[in-house]
């Protein structure tokens, strides 16, 4: 306690009044802590301009396991992958887009209706995120509509990461919480993560990932 | 700092502040009934508070300025002098009487401009539909004949002398409706509708902007309102109605194909052809507005040009995705939207 | 008096009123009806569409013997909706997508398969349809099958061989447009009509020439008169269905462009009249904010010139629909006294939770009661004809209305009931369902689901079961008694003169009741759950034979038939929601199962 002060309160110390001059500890702590927080927030990061046209065969996706000969399928990713399914803000404009073009209308909210379950571990079309783009793109034999140059590559992938994470693939913290409206299934953040793959893990992602 | 430059600071500043107002969106250049009425509140508001302000800062200076006799400054701190005590009891007191007066007869006038603002509300009143979406103004004009529904984009039609209605939802966040010159700020809030009245006297163009921050273009998001005179708006409603312009030559029939095989026909609506989408503004009559996503740029060749070529280089973070066109593609795009006014 | 001329006068009075209040029994107008032949040539067993059949070989004291005669595997586990037709020997099957027509020879022991017909409709077509890759039924007339394949083809076969005499292309998958309904065949013509309600499809029913194809007349369900054939015959009864191009001015601006309205159910023929009567669906997208104004002329029912298609009457069961009430149930043509008056009617167990009694000449309402519970209209004004509304139960964008009743499936979906004229009963299989609705506006892109709303089914009111078998007492306009089932009744039914009624459930029993007291009598648990239509006919043998398909699927089936996940209450348009038990109830199938007495 500095003299002066002493001097003003009549020699008794109030508890707390006269404190040290100068920035406490618990002040340090969360001044280092804010800075620490926020060197952390990889969580969502937006790039608003958008990448130049990808050439979709960069990906070299294979569908089958099945592969004549010794050695896997010939399978190439990109990292392309990782922008995608690790950003927050990908995952949520993925779930904007899946309502505005109409996914949900057949594939409702991951459960199916019209078209398949994609929140389910059945994949008849591959379950990795450059499949499920492939799919978005190309269109299946069965009904499913082929949005080549119509859904611009990188909403593609939006859609593709999202998909992902109605199946469970995406971290908890990447993947959306629960809707606002009529909350018919569990949040996709919440939904369980996907039992391992039963075909021999391939370089593509997600292959046999949680 | 020296008094004088302080002065000189707090003298010019406002001065600068109110000059940047242009007329067209200046809530001190009332041409609506209920902006005047918001504009007299905004006047006795600040003239009253204004002298209330320089009173009490005379009384501060008084205070502070106020030299201290010797016999003050011995007496001890406790000891009370009646007489002076009864003074001073009889200013404080006076004082926040004269300020709940003050403060009543604020709420007072508050209140009567709010219900002059209401009953400009009719019956067999135009009403037009408001919803706000990150970062445009959908605009529906009702109508008691459902084909006679006009949809449109951030440009409202008003006819001049008549009350309209404006009904307000949102779409998604929070967004505010203001247009100075005509009126006060009104919020969208989702699942909350609500509606404000506008009366415009004089025929023009006024313009408005998002007032609640909803997200990263919140401050490109400008809406207009165009008063005409009631047989203009009339011939406006009636242009509205039709269906989009056909193609005129090679190069918008090109555009037109263009716009119906990418992405253009998944979010916008042109009425008259299969587009019919409605998660982007209605393009029926694009041509026709004074501005280009919500009023970013002026509605001109080039700048729709730049908006379809990126829009995220104009307005990043817009939903508006940048679509993959080839020089000849993008100009006949351009060339077709163009032509639907 | 003295007393016993009391007690005469007394007994004359009683006579009197006795006599007096007997009325004439109901009937189907005998033109629409004809006798009994021991056939069964289309699915609604004559054009009144009364699904009776005059065969009592089989009746209540016996039934309960009734045992397996024969079964066929069609080889396809989708939803089993058809109705087998016999003509002459031949029994005919038709499957699910890709709509395989099987003829079965039942002269044989077993009843082998004489030909199969494979149209190979395009795969694609699985990708655009609402509500499982169904087919309704084929129909027989002049020597020739005819019916529809889910990527909208008509194809005619000749009943004999299996060979194909025409086949015509009548829609557009793109668009997303499919074709699931039983045609009619009459006077010549196969009636045929379109899906895609829920596509943003507009709506049509056109006649084909039965011995070519070609088209002789197009209606529309929406769009200016001229393309809904409406002329100077068309006298609507009510006020509300009169106007000039209400298919275009009670929507918004080109809204009426993907409307709906498709006529995807049954058709019903009066020969006296010449009139076909038929209902059109929902209005598109089911976010109703989206098309202010009734929405003509879709949640209706037309009556319309066989001959040309010219509109004589049109009713409106659901202006501006709010439910994806679709209108396209089947209508069961009678001749009933009336209130003292004899009246040519017909009766529709409407989707939206009413029986209907309509004066089949004029199109007036005469009579509207509840058939299930309903709480989202308040009854039907007989002045106007216009269904009350009850405004709390209306969805509004951005919110969730809760237990809004009966939900999008309607009281009664497209399975048909059916009518006897010994019991005046009408036998109607339906559902006890309610629903949480929230709606959103939604793009409109050709050939993707044009709907705008989130749904989450749920059992109705009682005590959690979801389906009804209902007999229906016309004359009293009351239930005579109700079967409750667990799931959805989502079978045809079948009514015969040994007075035993037949249906099937969803976890796959196949029941015969009592068609006077609704007494289980008899039942035999098939492979899978029951969605298709029972059938009636006397074999070559001289004996009565039942045939049924049991195979789950269809919308309420679309849980086990699609393998969807129960996670999600919003999948199948909200029917998961009440049919997460399903799966552990039934498995897919797809078996013709054909029963007679020992």
């Amino acid at each position: 306690m500095s003299s002066a002060c002493r001097e003003r309160t009549n020699g008794i110390a109030r508890g707390g009044r006269c404190r040290r001059p100068g920035v406490s500890f618990g002040a340090a702590f969360a001044i280092i802590g804010l800075a620490l927080l926020l060197a952390a927030c990889q969580r969502e990061s937006r790039p608003f301009e958008t990448p130049p046209p990808a050439d979709a065969s960069n990906d070299e996706i294979a569908m089958s396991p099945n592969h004549p000969g010794p050695g896997g399928p010939q399978a190439a990713s990109s990292a392309r992958w990782e922008k995608y399914e690790q950003s927050a803000y990908e995952v949520a404009e993925g779930k904007r887009l899946f309502t505005w073009f109409n996914c949900n209308g057949c594939h409702s909210k991951g459960g199916g209706g019209m078209g398949p379950p994609l929140m389910d571990d059945k994949w008849i079309y591959g379950s990795s995120i450059e499949n499920i783009a492939a799919s978005v793109r190309e269109g299946r034999p069965n009904g499913m509509p082929t949005f080549r140059g119509l859904i611009p590559e990188d909403q593609i992938w939006q859609i593709a990461a999202y998909v992902r994470s109605l199946g469970g693939f995406v971290r908890k913290d990447m993947a959306p919480s629960r809707d606002d409206s009529l909350s018919a299934r569990p949040a996709e953040n919440r939904l369980p993560a996907p039992r391992p793959q039963q075909a021999p893990a391939s370089p593509l992602s997600g292959q046999g990932k949680p | 700092m020296k008094p004088s430059r302080s002065l000189r600071f707090v003298c010019t500043a406002p001065v600068l502040l109110v000059a940047g107002c242009s007329e067209w969106q200046s809530a001190l250049h009332p041409y609506g009934e209920n902006a005047r009425t918001t504009l007299s509140l905004i006047l006795s508001f600040a003239i009253i508070c204004t002298i209330v302000w320089i009173l009490v800062m005379l009384a501060l200076a008084g205070a502070l300025l106020r030299r201290r006799s010797n016999a003050e400054g011995l007496r001890p701190p406790l000891e009370t002098d009646p007489r002076r005590e009864r003074g001073f009891t009889r200013m404080v007191g006076s004082a926040v009487a004269a300020t709940v007066l003050i403060l009543v007869g604020l709420t007072i006038a508050s209140f009567f401009a709010g219900k002059s603002n209401a009953a400009l509300t009719g019956k067999e009143m135009l009403t037009v539909r408001v919803t706000g979406h990150q970062w445009w103004w959908e605009v529906r004009y009702q109508d008691a004949s459902p084909s006679h529904t006009i949809i449109s984009a951030n440009e409202i039609h008003v006819p001049v002398g008549e009350p309209v209605k404006i009904e307000l939802d949102s779409g998604d966040v929070i967004h505010s409706f203001w247009v100075p010159s005509l009126a006060g700020k009104r919020d969208l809030i989702p699942g909350r509708p609500s509606e404000i009245t506008l009366l415009v006297d004089k025929p023009g163009v006024y313009r408005g902007q998002c007032a609640e921050f909803c997200g990263y273009q919140h401050a490109h998001m400008a809406i207009t309102v165009v008063a005409q005179r009631p047989d203009a708006f009339d011939a406006w409603r009636k242009a509205q109605l039709a269906d989009a312009v056909p193609p005129a030559g090679a190069q918008q029939r090109r555009g037109q194909q263009v716009f119906l095989s990418t992405g253009c026909v998944l979010c916008h609506t042109i009425r008259g052809t299969p587009a019919g989408g409605t998660s982007g503004p209605d393009l029926t009559h694009v041509a026709s507005r004074q501005g280009l996503a919500a009023d970013t740029l002026p509605m001109t060749r080039g700048a729709l040009g730049a908006w379809i070529a990126d829009p995220q280089s104009v307005k990043p973070g817009a939903k508006m995705p940048r679509v993959d066109l080839g020089p000849d593609d993008l100009n006949a795009v351009v060339a077709y939207v163009g032509s639907l006014k | 008096m003295s007393g016993s001329r009391l007690f005469v006068v007394c007994l004359g009075i009683l006579a009197a009123a006795t006599v007096s209040c007997i009325a004439r029994p109901i009937r189907p107008p005998a033109t629409a009806a004809p006798p009994e032949d021991g056939q069964w040539v289309m699915p609604a067993k004559n054009f009144a569409s009364t699904r009776y059949s005059g065969l009592d070989e089989i009746n209540t004291k016996n039934v309960e013997k009734l045992e397996v005669a024969f079964t066929f595997s069609t080889g396809i586990d989708r939803g089993q909706e058809a109705s087998p037709l016999v003509v002459g020997a031949t029994l005919y099957v038709l499957t699910p997508y890709p709509d395989i027509l099987y003829a079965l020879d039942l002269t044989k022991p077993g009843a082998p398969v004489k030909w199969k017909y494979e149209p190979r409709p395009e795969a694609a077509a699985q990708g655009v349809a609402c509500c499982d890759v169904v087919n309704r039924g084929p129909v027989y007339g002049d020597g020739r099958i005819y019916y529809n394949t889910l990527d909208d083809h008509t194809v005619a076969i000749d009943a004999n061989t299996g060979a194909e005499i025409w086949n015509v292309k009548l829609g557009d998958i793109n668009i997303g447009e499919t074709m699931t309904m039983a045609p009619l065949f009459a006077k010549g013509k196969v009636f045929v009509g379109n899906s895609g309600g829920e596509m943003g499809v507009r709506g049509w029913l056109q006649a084909l020439d039965a011995a070519t194809g070609k088209t002789v007349w197009k209606a529309w369900a929406t769009g200016p008169d001229k393309d809904v054939l409406i002329g100077p015959d068309f006298h609507p009864f009510y006020k509300m269905d009169q106007g000039k191009d209400l298919g275009v001015t009670s929507w918004p601006p080109d809204a009426w462009q993907h409307g709906g309205g498709n006529s995807w159910g049954w058709t019903s023929f009066d020969p006296d009249l010449n009139l076909i009567y038929y209902g059109t669906g929902n209005p598109g997208p089911w976010n109703a904010d989206m098309r202010p104004g009734d929405n003509k002329w879709t949640a209706g029912i037309f009556a319309r010139d066989a001959d040309t298609g010219a509109a004589r009457w049109f009713y409106q069961w659901s202006p501006h629909d709010l439910y994806d009430h679709d209108g396209i149930n089947e209508q069961i043509l009678l001749d009933i006294d009336w209130q003292g008056k004899p009246r040519k009617v017909l009766v529709r167990p409407e989707r939206n939770g009413y029986v209907y009694v309509m004066d089949r000449i004029t199109g007036e309402v005469l009579s509207a009661k509840p058939f299930a519970a309903v709480n989202t209209s308040l009854g039907v004004d007989l002045k106007t004809g216009r269904l009350r509304m009850n405004p709390q139960k209306a969805p509004q964008v951005g919110k969730v209305v809760r237990d809004i009743c009966p939900a999008a499936p309607g009281a009664k979906d497209w399975n048909p009931s059916a009518f006897s004229p010994r019991t005046g009963y009408l036998y109607i299989p339906h559902s006890n369902l309610c629903e949480d609705l929230a709606t959103a506006e939604v793009n409109y892109i050709a050939g993707t689901p044009y709907v705008g709303a989130q749904v989450t089914m749920k059992a109705g009111p009682g005590d959690g079961h979801r389906g009804e078998y209902t007999a229906w007492d016309i004359a009293a306009g009351k239930a005579a008694w109700t079967i409750n089932e667990r799931f959805p009744v989502w079978s045809g039914t079948l009514v015969t003169a040994g007075d035993v009624a037949f249906y099937g459930t969803m976890d796959g029993w196949f029941k015969a009741v009592d068609a006077r007291t609704g007494k289980v009598l008899w039942r035999f648990k098939t492979g899978s759950g029951i969605i298709g239509q029972p059938t009636t006919y006397r074999g070559p043998d001289g004996h009565q034979y039942v045939a049924i398909l049991a195979g789950v699927g269809g919308w309420s089936g679309a849980i086990v038939a699609a393998d969807l996940d129960a996670r999600d209450r919003t999948a199948a348009l909200g029917f998961v929601g009440a049919m997460r038990d399903l799966p552990a109830a039934t498995t897919k199938g797809g078996m013709l199962y054909v029963f007679r007495l020992p």
